[in-house]
């Protein structure tokens, strides 16, 4: 009864409320907004599995991100593939990507993972802005076709809107089952302590591919929506630069918190929306809400044991809620 | 294949590398002493080479007094990085917390903070465009040896980088700070017991590594004469993986590391464009990781 409760009202908040007052207040611009926090909500929530919940610092997101991006607008571009074919796709190519990569940096921990993955993310971005004959390069693709279906619908702010809004609360319901079941337990003890994991049974090489995988197949939806939605994408879109602003999101909403994540992504996206008016200071005082953030609540905004108690009353689909603990199978 | 040019890329390599060195000493030294990454140290090599390009444009003051005032705000940048974004997260003093990954992982991102601030802060009081040295101060001027010309910017490239990394060895050797600081660095709660000021100790390590970014920074400005807020970011990066390529805690396999990766650049960018060149640290800061997962230079290290 309470979880579907709170999660009617999330489906209000998120369909019905949300775009009715961007409708009303009538701004294609907020509607490019919320388009891109909903973007990098989907980026932050799956970079979350493999930083927060398994604990492998991941600094090359962005690179993953573009890969998908990329795929997406060469498919829509060069094969006129409709974006419900690329979307999956795109996820799918990333994935696999995600995997060949992280293969040889599995055996990696701690800051060596970390390092080799903004390797790996520099590379991507590297070889998408210098390989000019297959992605155009610095120039980028352009003209990438907008959420639409020939009959039913056009390309419009809402209808990118409402494609993101659906891909976000599908990766939240997917990432969500996935990091609070038992799956989630074992990627949390992965994180603790690896080798203690491993004695335990646990196929940590195994856990660590498949949650870097997870994490890889939707930054790679995220980079399909990104083109679809702004029509354009180039390089630029796909630097470090992106790969911290991931992980910052992730550490000022707390690291290996689900809702945690999208708080970060609206937080510091929104943020310098808000802060518009001061204009040219709004990225220092993104840097100093992280830095005070980190500086007085280090587990973050919503911290993971609270929010994982809280995540299993409202929507644990396997906990007891008579019994307050346990599983039911 | 060895004709001249070649050969004069391997000249502009070294340059380029010992740029690189001077960064990575900097990140290394901070690394064996808080094992910690300090992601502001490309934010002190821009702030070094505006330290010289303001000395220049205010008071034109010779040569030397340039370099002597951009190692000083180097050093009190360093000083004041520490107490901002490092001191603050060393609430927790035992060995367990100060190898903690939660430890590690807060101060990273409270020094990508902060460069964030400082970089921005830079754009927003200089403007974001290109400062430029004054010509007289550009040293450009073209020194021919044979069939070979430097820019006389080279050779206080070598002449600077041999003397600071001289000075450093000499410092960590022979003096009473360098010994705590590699005492801190071994084992910060057996040199605590011994009664050494770590507190101090890493405030001249940071004093230390900031100086020699700054002088890079410095040099950088005078040599190619492209200041910007953002300059620190590349550089920054490739000190940071020569630092993993030379095993994060030995100083001289990070400079041997910086070199390499330097040359490795220029002398690819000689055979492919320009773009390509960027590719080469990443390349083998992946193939380090892969094959020598220690770093080339890493001391026994039971995990990685």
């Amino acid at each position: 009864m309470r979880r579907s409760l709170s999660i009617l009202v999330i489906f209000i908040a998120i369909f019905v409320v949300l775009p009715g007052i961007l409708a009303v207040v009538g701004g294609g611009y907020w509607f490019r907004v919320t388009t891109t926090i909903g973007v990098f909500a989907i980026l932050t929530m799956s970079a979350n599995l493999v930083s927060g919940t398994t604990g492998l610092m991941t600094l090359g997101h962005a690179g993953f991100y573009g890969i998908g991006a990329y795929t997406a607008a060469l498919l829509a571009t060069g094969l006129h593939w409709p974006f419900y074919l690329t979307l999956p796709v795109a996820g799918a190519v990333t994935a696999c990507f995600g995997i060949l990569l992280a293969l040889p940096t599995m055996r990696l921990i701690g800051i060596y993972f970390a390092v080799a993955t903004l390797g790996l993310g520099e590379i991507i971005h590297l070889t998408l802005l210098n390989w000019v004959g297959f992605t155009r390069g610095p120039m980028g693709i352009s003209a990438i076709p907008g959420i639409a279906l020939d009959g039913l619908f056009a390309a419009s702010d809402m209808g990118n809107y409402y494609a993101v809004a659906i891909t976000a609360a599908l990766t939240a319901f997917v990432l969500g089952r996935l990091a609070h079941s038992y799956y989630g337990n074992a990627l949390r003890a992965v994180r603790e302590d690896d080798q203690c994991a491993a004695s335990m049974g646990l196929n940590v090489v195994r856990l660590k591919i498949q949650s870097f995988a997870f994490a890889c197949f939707f930054a790679g939806v995220a980079g399909a929506l990104w083109a679809h939605t702004t029509g354009y994408i180039s390089p630029g879109d796909f630097r470090f630069s992106e790969s911290i602003l991931i992980l910052a999101m992730i550490v000022v909403g707390g690291l290996g918190s689900l809702p945690g994540a999208i708080v970060g992504a609206v937080i510091l996206l929104g943020l310098p929306e808000v802060l518009r008016p001061i204009g040219d200071y709004r990225m220092i005082v993104v840097g100093a809400v992280m830095f005070l953030s980190i500086l007085f609540l280090p587990r973050g905004l919503l911290g993971e044991t609270s929010v994982l108690s809280l995540m299993r009353r409202q929507f644990g689909l396997a906990w007891d809620n008579a019994k307050q603990l346990g599983w039911r199978q | 294949m060895f004709d001249i040019f070649f050969v004069q890329q391997l000249v502009n390599g070294l340059s380029v590398g010992f740029i690189y060195a001077l960064m990575a000493i900097g990140f290394t030294l901070i690394f064996g002493v808080l094992n910690v990454v300090n992601f502001a140290h490309g934010e002190v090599y821009m702030i070094g080479a505006y330290a010289g390009w303001l000395s220049i444009t205010i008071f034109a003051p010779p040569l030397f007094v340039v370099i002597l005032v951009a190692l000083a705000i180097g050093a009190l940048a360093g000083f004041g990085l520490e107490r901002i974004a490092f001191k603050p997260f060393r609430r927790f003093r035992d060995e367990a917390s100060l190898k903690s990954k939660a430890m590690r992982e807060a101060t990273l991102l409270s020094s990508l903070a902060i460069s964030i601030i400082v970089r921005e802060l830079a754009e927003k009081i200089f403007g974001s465009n290109m400062q430029t040295i004054p010509q007289d101060y550009l040293l450009l001027t073209p020194i021919q040896i044979g069939p070979l010309s430097f820019a006389s910017g080279q050779f206080l490239i070598f002449g600077l980088s041999i003397v600071m990394l001289g000075g450093l060895q000499w410092l960590l050797k022979r003096t009473q700070v360098g010994l705590s600081i590699r005492a801190v660095a071994n084992n910060p709660m057996g040199a605590t017991y011994v009664g050494i000021n770590t507190e101090r100790t890493i405030i001249a390590t940071f004093v230390i590594g900031s100086t020699l970014g700054a002088a890079a920074g410095l040099v950088v400005g005078l040599y190619q004469g492209a200041i910007f807020p953002a300059m620190g970011f590349a550089p920054g990066i490739k000190a940071f993986v020569a630092m993993v390529m030379g095993g994060l805690s030995s100083i001289g396999g990070a400079v041997v590391c910086a070199i390499i990766l330097g040359v490795a650049e220029s002398v690819t960018t000689s055979f492919f464009a320009q773009g390509w060149g960027d590719l080469v640290a990443y390349v083998f800061l992946v193939m380090t990781l892969i094959f020598f997962p220690t770093g080339l230079f890493g001391g026994g290290r039971d995990r990685v």
